[in-house]
């Protein structure tokens, strides 16, 4: 009994987030996809976390930037982070390869309300991807577990979006602190093309690191930024970690 | 508690006294009777209990009474204030037919509490007569003239001041006018009353108004033993699921509102629907819906001692060809729909929502969202890429704000993008900006076509800047109003421009 318990367990264990089962997702960029072993894993839950409240928005276009290639995609947010962040906006969804007509928003009121709905949509064989959105607090690490092994069982992307970096126990393949970085020096016509500085903090199948990215909307990807100047990694805020 | 031995009446103002509306029976065996006035009932018993009416509790005991008639038949109409309507054609023989009925119907109503009279007949009017003025039994079809003729006038549900005319010219009982002639009683007491009297004694067909509408297809089941369990109840709902479905397929139908009726043993009724995006029949997806409806009510489902009948209606059903339903290749189509039911089931249907556009240059109107459920194929997003194009628009942000914040603004040129602006309390230099494009709302529409209610800014011209500042971050904002206007002094009373952040860009 016990035994074919562990057996159980180990077969469990074995699955969340890390298995290669259905494949990964190249984002095009050699030093990035060899960091995360070929690339973004498919199946798995990913953690993408702004640098600070007023980054949301890049770090949500960096969300959609790593889901452009799911058909169907849905995006469920608390009503809290609608009201204080603002709701995708279709208009804008186009540059991110996203067609609005292919996303479906759900708003919930309550947070396990959320993680229920992502791990529904997550049984969904329909769903590409499926986004969720978090703004403040910590997460019941069975639920993110939850997540991990229902993305395993459906081989969607499962993307989880804090307004804040958190530094809760989680079972995410990967962890991003995504930060927007100041576009190119030909900016006498205005802001040039998005700029991301994302950072690594957590990945279960090689190295961190840490990258300036552009995205291409001709290209409809993820380019590494060149700067003019070599610039030190860039600033952000990390979790403060407690010192026990 | 009240005390068993108070009489007990309930008085209401009408006209501009309180009389009697109700007595109960011991009040009736001292000699008091509705309309009587209260001070007068005062006056001569002291001891007695009077209540004052409550006209809205009546009416909603008397519409969940109406709920729970439901099981009897689907076709119950009110008919206030103390009466009910229950269409009986074709159900009785569900209960081994009329005799039977009346007496289940009476057994439980008295079990609740109520007193009750109960007539049957072939006519509404020869009902409701027999029901409060004869003798409450049940009469055939075609009886009603014999039913009829001993009662007063008033059983035939007209005015007050109608049978107090009649009364004058020695017409009191409905034998009084059923022999005579018809059109110098038309021509004093109007149309009316020999309308209902038409009506009453089945010469002219009235139709009953059913309080919900009559669902086209029905399935239900009574238990023995009340079920209570949430499993059970779900049980039951893709045992009679399958059912409907069987009825559904042979019209060709599928169903887009669902209604789960169950009826507690107590007499307390729960009315729980599910709406669907496509016309559904599978008995799986009919009960994964309301599984959803159940979790979401959580403990507002009570089911107390558990319910004794259970009723499962298509409320609203919808042609669907065959292949709509469980065909491969729509497969994946088809399970994006149950998921949107799922979640519109759970979370309510009007958090669930799709995007789409719409014609106009109002940022805030260019898009809207709809619920998932009823969105159609069309979302107009085909037309706003080649107005896009064509138009040449600039970039449109990631996120919209709902409502666009006022921000504090400095700028170096009066109608130039801003230098530095604060927004949430943090400052913004912005290093680059493009702009500005100018958003007037239409001409022909009075606030200028904009929806915001903050009428200082609503009439206004924007001038909309993308500008990035130091850190990167991207932000949409806009000038309401041009410092033009105020120098020019075309407007009276123009405020100085504000300013105001709409969206964020990654």
């Amino acid at each position: 009994m016990l035994d074919e318990l562990r057996q159980r367990l180990q077969a469990l264990q074995k699955n969340t987030g890390i298995d290669d089962g259905p494949g990964v997702l190249p984002l095009g960029i050699a030093a990035l996809d060899a960091t995360l072993g070929g690339g973004l894993a498919r199946g798995a839950l990913h953690e993408v976390a702004a640098a600070g409240e007023a980054h949301l928005a890049s770090a949500t276009g960096f969300a959609l930037g790593l889901a452009a290639s799911a058909w169907h995609l849905l995006w469920i947010a608390e009503d809290m982070a609608l009201a204080e962040s603002g709701a995708p906006y279709g208009p804008g969804l186009d540059a991110f390869k996203l067609k609005p007509e292919r996303l479906i928003t759900a708003a919930v009121a309550h947070r396990r309300d959320l993680l229920w709905a992502m791990e529904e949509a997550l049984h969904c064989r329909a769903l590409g991807a499926v986004i969720g959105e978090l703004r403040h607090g910590a997460i019941d690490p069975v639920a993110v577990r939850r997540l991990s092994l229902a993305a395993t069982a459906s081989g969607a992307l499962a993307l989880l979006l804090r307004a804040q970096p958190a530094d809760d126990a989680s079972t995410a393949a990967t962890r991003w602190i995504v930060g927007a970085a100041p576009s190119g020096d030909d900016t006498a016509f205005g802001p040039g093309a998005p700029r991301f500085a994302a950072q690594l903090i957590r990945n279960r199948r090689g190295p961190l690191g840490s990258w300036i990215l552009e995205w291409r909307d001709t290209d409809e990807r993820f380019i590494l930024a060149t700067h003019p100047q070599p610039v030190a990694a860039p600033l952000l805020d990390r979790p403060r970690r407690k010192v026990a | 508690m009240r005390k068993v031995a108070a009489p007990l009446v309930v008085y209401g103002k009408r006209g501009n006294a309180d009389v009697l509306t109700a007595v109960d029976e011991a009040a009736a065996r001292l000699g008091l009777h509705t309309g009587m006035a209260l001070a007068q009932t005062r006056a001569m018993h002291p001891a007695i209990e009077a209540l004052p009416e409550d006209a809205a509790a009546d009416a909603a005991l008397l519409d969940s009474i109406a709920d729970w008639c439901l099981r009897y038949t689907p076709l119950v109409a009110c008919d206030a204030p103390d009466g009910l309507l229950l269409d009986i054609g074709g159900c009785a023989h569900l209960y081994g037919g009329e005799q039977p009925l009346v007496a289940d119907l009476g057994r439980r109503v008295a079990r609740a509490g109520f007193a009750y009279r109960v007539a049957i007949a072939g006519t509404i009017g020869a009902a409701h007569a027999a029901a409060r003025f004869g003798e409450p039994a049940a009469y055939a079809a075609g009886e009603e003239r014999e039913i009829m003729s001993p009662l007063p006038l008033a059983a035939l549900r007209l005015e007050p001041s109608t049978v107090a005319s009649l009364a004058r010219v020695g017409l009191k009982r409905i034998g009084d006018i059923i022999d005579l002639p018809r059109s110098p009683l038309t021509a004093r007491f109007g149309a009316h009353l020999m309308r209902q009297f038409d009506r009453a004694l089945g010469h002219e067909h009235e139709p009953l108004c059913p309080r919900l509408p009559v669902a086209p297809y029905v399935a239900e089941q009574r238990f023995h033993e009340p079920i209570a369990r949430e499993e059970d109840v779900l049980g039951t709902v893709e045992k009679l699921a399958a059912r409907l479905g069987v009825a559904l397929e042979r019209r060709g139908d599928g169903a887009r509102r669902i209604e789960l009726t169950l009826f507690r043993t107590d007499g307390a009724v729960r009315r729980i629907a599910a709406g669907t995006s496509r016309p559904l029949r599978d008995a799986a997806d009919i009960r994964a819906l309301f599984t959803e409806r159940l979790a979401a009510m959580a403990d507002a489902f009570d089911p107390g001692f558990g319910f004794d009948m259970a009723r499962l209606a298509v409320v609203i059903a919808e042609s669907c060809p065959p292949e709509q339903i469980g065909i491969g290749g729509e497969e994946e189509a088809g399970e994006l729909v149950r998921l949107v039911d799922r979640l519109s089931a759970r979370l309510g249907s009007q958090r669930v929502r799709r995007p789409i556009a719409l014609d106009s240059h109002i940022p805030e109107l260019a898009a809207a969202t709809l619920p998932a459920q009823t969105a159609k194929a069309d979302h107009g997003w085909d037309a706003f890429r080649r107005h896009r194009a064509e138009a040449d628009l600039a970039p449109r942000p990631l996120r919209l704000l709902t409502r666009p914040e006022p921000i504090e603004a400095l700028a170096e040129v009066p109608d130039g993008p801003p230098l530095r602006f604060r927004w949430r309390r943090a400052l913004h230099d912005v290093i680059s900006a493009e702009g500005p494009e100018r958003i007037e709302g239409a001409w022909w529409s009075e606030q200028g076509g904009h929806p915001s209610g903050n009428l200082s800014s609503g009439s206004l011209a924007r001038d909309y800047f993308r500008v990035e500042d130091g850190t990167g971050l991207r932000f949409w904002l806009y000038r309401a109003g041009l410092y033009r206007d105020l120098v020019r002094g075309d407007l009276p009373n123009a405020a100085p421009p504000s300013w105001f952040l709409h969206g964020t860009f990654a």
